[in-house]
């Protein structure tokens, strides 16, 4: 079963640049995303992006002033791979819960290739296995390029989740 | 059968253990009463290389969790470990070893030598102790309350972490007293007007550039009423005006003037002795280096360059090396856990491989790197160090391959993790701690200043500020933020700082009066070590820390 399974692709070019369309494909798109994450299938959220997908974690703070800067910094899927493996392999953390909400989506320019350019804000709740309070993680936008792959189907070229909430809450363990 | 020519026997004295390569294979070599062993390098437990053991008993120990194999047949005699590691044969010839992969090992006997007594380390001086017993209660006086353990620096107690009015205290004698304290990087306050919002310890400051090119550091709290009147985070302006009663300051923080000061109508108003010039922010003295800003309570400051000692400055110089800063961006994160910490945790050398198995298990970490603790002659500063070696007896290359084989981990993009050489210095990595709220982090090539802000016994804040320098390529500044994954609050490596940290102040929660033990080599009690299994640093801070708490 493929980690994106849950998307209905639009199969004709015609449909990708048909915003009626394109809105429930990339909303079930967010969902399988979010499922994966919090289901804890960091492989399976690999598979989210593009060969040359570009994924990062950035405050509000640098998006706005125009500093590169992330907390998360992956160029290519090589790297969201790596990441996601280390993360799952070898990294040290208390254990915990994610939540991801994705919603208000905004579907911006669509090309005749049907790259999309889009926006959905998020929220990340996460609960700690041995406290009793569920913590506002992160509160952010997706700033995001999707692509057509071979099958007709969504794929990230880039994610850049930019979150308001200007601290960290210690660390942030799993991707957004 | 085929002997692999793999060592110099007088590369192996009795007693000894050598790690070496044997047409790839890792193999551990060992001289013991008179004989020779080989074993495999690799632990059957966890990721550890048996060469950096020890030989005890007819057994080879292993470094990481004291798992013990026979010499002779390679089994699990004790600890942890249940498998048998592998043993070759061996011999010696001309002055050379010999080991044959196809063959299980039968110990060689070797011309016989005295054997050589291994040094014993010297036993730790405990300090005097103030210490009272029984052991006060709370609500008891500082003083009784706060008594350090008999043992002197080994042992730290968790009223250290967690006592609210040593907070306070440290808050008065330390970010308030005789130190040099971290506000910002001159890259932030490119232009006359240039603010930005900063912290001494706890207390929020603000860092201008005057008109004249002059920086300046003064709270951020109005003469007034108290109000934290500058709420940007950093900006340009030309003045600073409180929202409240617009009471407005220049970029010295001087006080220029004060709505309704004569009244309205004749009556209101200051009194007739309201002098102006008495009610300035209050102002801070400044310094800086290589684009560096610090600020002090205290007048009577001696020069940074003083306050940081020679071994420090020379780490603080290789890293601000004269380049134009470039500031590539922020994280904050606020830590469930004592200031104090973030210092330990960088001067505790011992815990670099241990927590931080992302380095281990990817095959990055070269054993035989150079590397050593660096302190500066009072104890509060120091330097964690290591260098990317070449001449380790294992290449990198095959030491990757050997640990990526064993557990199937390999990164996909391993050159983020690549060395650009580009700075005046032996260390690949520094880790500077520069008492009482700088962290300058050297990392390879990613670069950031991080910032503790203290906010009670129990938690701070660290502001990071990363950074590149100008004339970087694009390829350059890319490699930065790629290698900027180690670090951070979601660092490989961060990360896991931030969450051991918030473990510790965690176990001190019950409020039951414990202790932590700093005991590791004991062959120094205070001060720089060369070796990465120590905590002598941190016992140097401690015994700084002390004569300025005065407990």
């Amino acid at each position: 079963m493929s980690a994106r399974a849950a998307e209905p692709a639009s199969q004709t070019p015609e449909a990708w640049r048909d915003p009626l369309r394109l809105r429930p494909e990339i909303e079930a798109f967010n969902v399988a995303y979010a499922r994966a994450l919090d289901q804890g299938r960091l492989m399976d959220w690999v598979e989210f992006f593009a060969d040359d997908g570009f994924y990062a974690v950035t405050a509000r703070e640098n998006h706005d002033a125009g500093l590169p800067v992330g907390l998360v910094h992956c160029e290519g899927k090589g790297m969201i791979r790596d990441r996601a493996f280390a993360i799952s392999t070898t990294a040290m953390f208390a254990p915990r819960y994610l939540r991801h909400f994705v919603s208000n989506l905004h579907i911006g320019a669509i090309a005749a290739d049907g790259t999309v350019e889009a926006e959905s804000n998020y929220l990340l709740v996460q609960t700690l296995h041995d406290r009793p309070e569920p913590k506002l993680h992160q509160v952010g936008t997706y700033h995001d390029r999707f692509v057509r792959a071979a099958d007709g189907g969504l794929l990230l070229a880039r994610r850049v989740c930019v979150y308001d909430t200007l601290l960290v809450d210690n660390s942030l363990v799993y991707p957004v | 059968m085929r002997w692999i020519d793999v060592a110099d026997l007088e590369a192996l004295p009795e007693g000894g253990v050598l790690g070496v390569e044997a047409e790839g294979t890792p193999v551990a070599l060992v001289r013991d009463g008179g004989r020779l062993y080989a074993l495999h390098d690799c632990c059957t437990h966890h990721e550890a290389l048996l060469s950096e053991g020890y030989v005890e008993d007819g057994c080879l120990e292993c470094p990481l969790h004291q798992g013990r194999f026979c010499l002779q047949t390679g089994a699990a005699v004790d600890g942890p470990v249940e498998l048998p590691v592998a043993t070759y044969a061996v011999k010696a010839g001309a002055g050379r070893v010999l080991v044959c992969l196809e063959r299980p090992g039968e110990a060689e006997e070797v011309a016989a030598e005295p054997a050589r007594p291994r040094p014993q380390p010297a036993a730790v001086e405990p300090t005097p102790s103030t210490a009272v017993d029984p052991p006060a209660t709370i609500g008891a006086p500082l003083a009784e309350r706060c008594a350090w353990p008999a043992e002197g620096l080994t042992r730290i107690p968790d009223w250290v972490y967690t006592d609210e009015t040593v907070y306070r205290r440290e808050v008065e004698r330390i970010f308030r007293g005789p130190t040099w304290n971290y506000v910002a990087l001159e890259a932030e306050l490119p232009e006359a007007g240039s603010f930005t919002r900063s912290y001494v310890g706890p207390t929020p400051v603000v860092v201008a550039r005057a008109e004249d090119g002059r920086i300046h550091v003064f709270e951020n709290r109005c003469a007034h009423r108290a109000s934290e009147f500058c709420r940007e985070l950093r900006g340009k302006t030309g003045e600073f005006v409180c929202p409240y009663h617009q009471w407005s300051y220049d970029l010295t923080g001087k006080l220029v003037g004060v709505p309704f000061r004569r009244g309205v109508n004749g009556a209101g108003g200051m009194p007739a002795d309201f002098d102006p010039a008495q009610h300035n922010l209050r102002r801070l003295k400044v310094t800086t280096r290589r684009g560096v800003v610090f600020a002090s309570y205290r007048e009577d400051m001696e020069p940074l360059e003083d306050y940081l000692g020679p071994e420090i400055l020379r780490e603080f110089d290789a890293t601000f090396d004269g380049r134009q800063l470039r500031i590539l961006g922020y994280f904050r994160n606020t830590l469930p856990g004592n200031w104090k910490l973030y210092h330990e945790n960088l001067k505790d050398p011992y815990h670099a491989t241990l927590l931080h198995t992302f380095l281990v298990s990817f095959g990055l970490l070269v054993a035989g790197n150079r590397s050593a603790m660096l302190c500066d002659a009072s104890g509060r500063h120091g330097v964690m160090a290591s260098a990317k070696s070449d001449s380790a007896t294992v290449s990198a290359e095959n030491r990757q391959e050997m640990r990526a084989y064993r557990e199937g981990m390999r990164l996909e993009e391993p050159r983020f993790m690549d060395f650009v050489e580009e700075f005046d210095s032996p260390w690949s990595v520094t880790m500077q701690t520069i008492w009482p709220n700088l962290i300058v982090q050297r990392e390879m090539n990613t670069l950031g200043v991080r910032h503790i802000v203290p906010e009670g016994p129990d938690r701070f804040t660290m502001i990071w500020t990363m950074f590149g320098f100008e004339g970087d390529s694009e390829e350059m500044t890319r490699h930065r933020l790629r290698q900027g994954n180690l670090m951070g609050p979601a660092g490989f490596l961060g990360l896991e700082d931030n969450e051991a940290m918030k473990f510790v102040q965690d176990g001190m929660r019950s409020g039951a009066a414990g202790e932590h033990m700093v005991a590791l080599d004991p062959r120094i009690p205070a001060g720089p070590s060369d070796s990465l299994i120590s905590e002598s640093a941190i016992r140097a801070m401690y015994r700084h820390w002390r004569g300025e708490m005065g407990l």
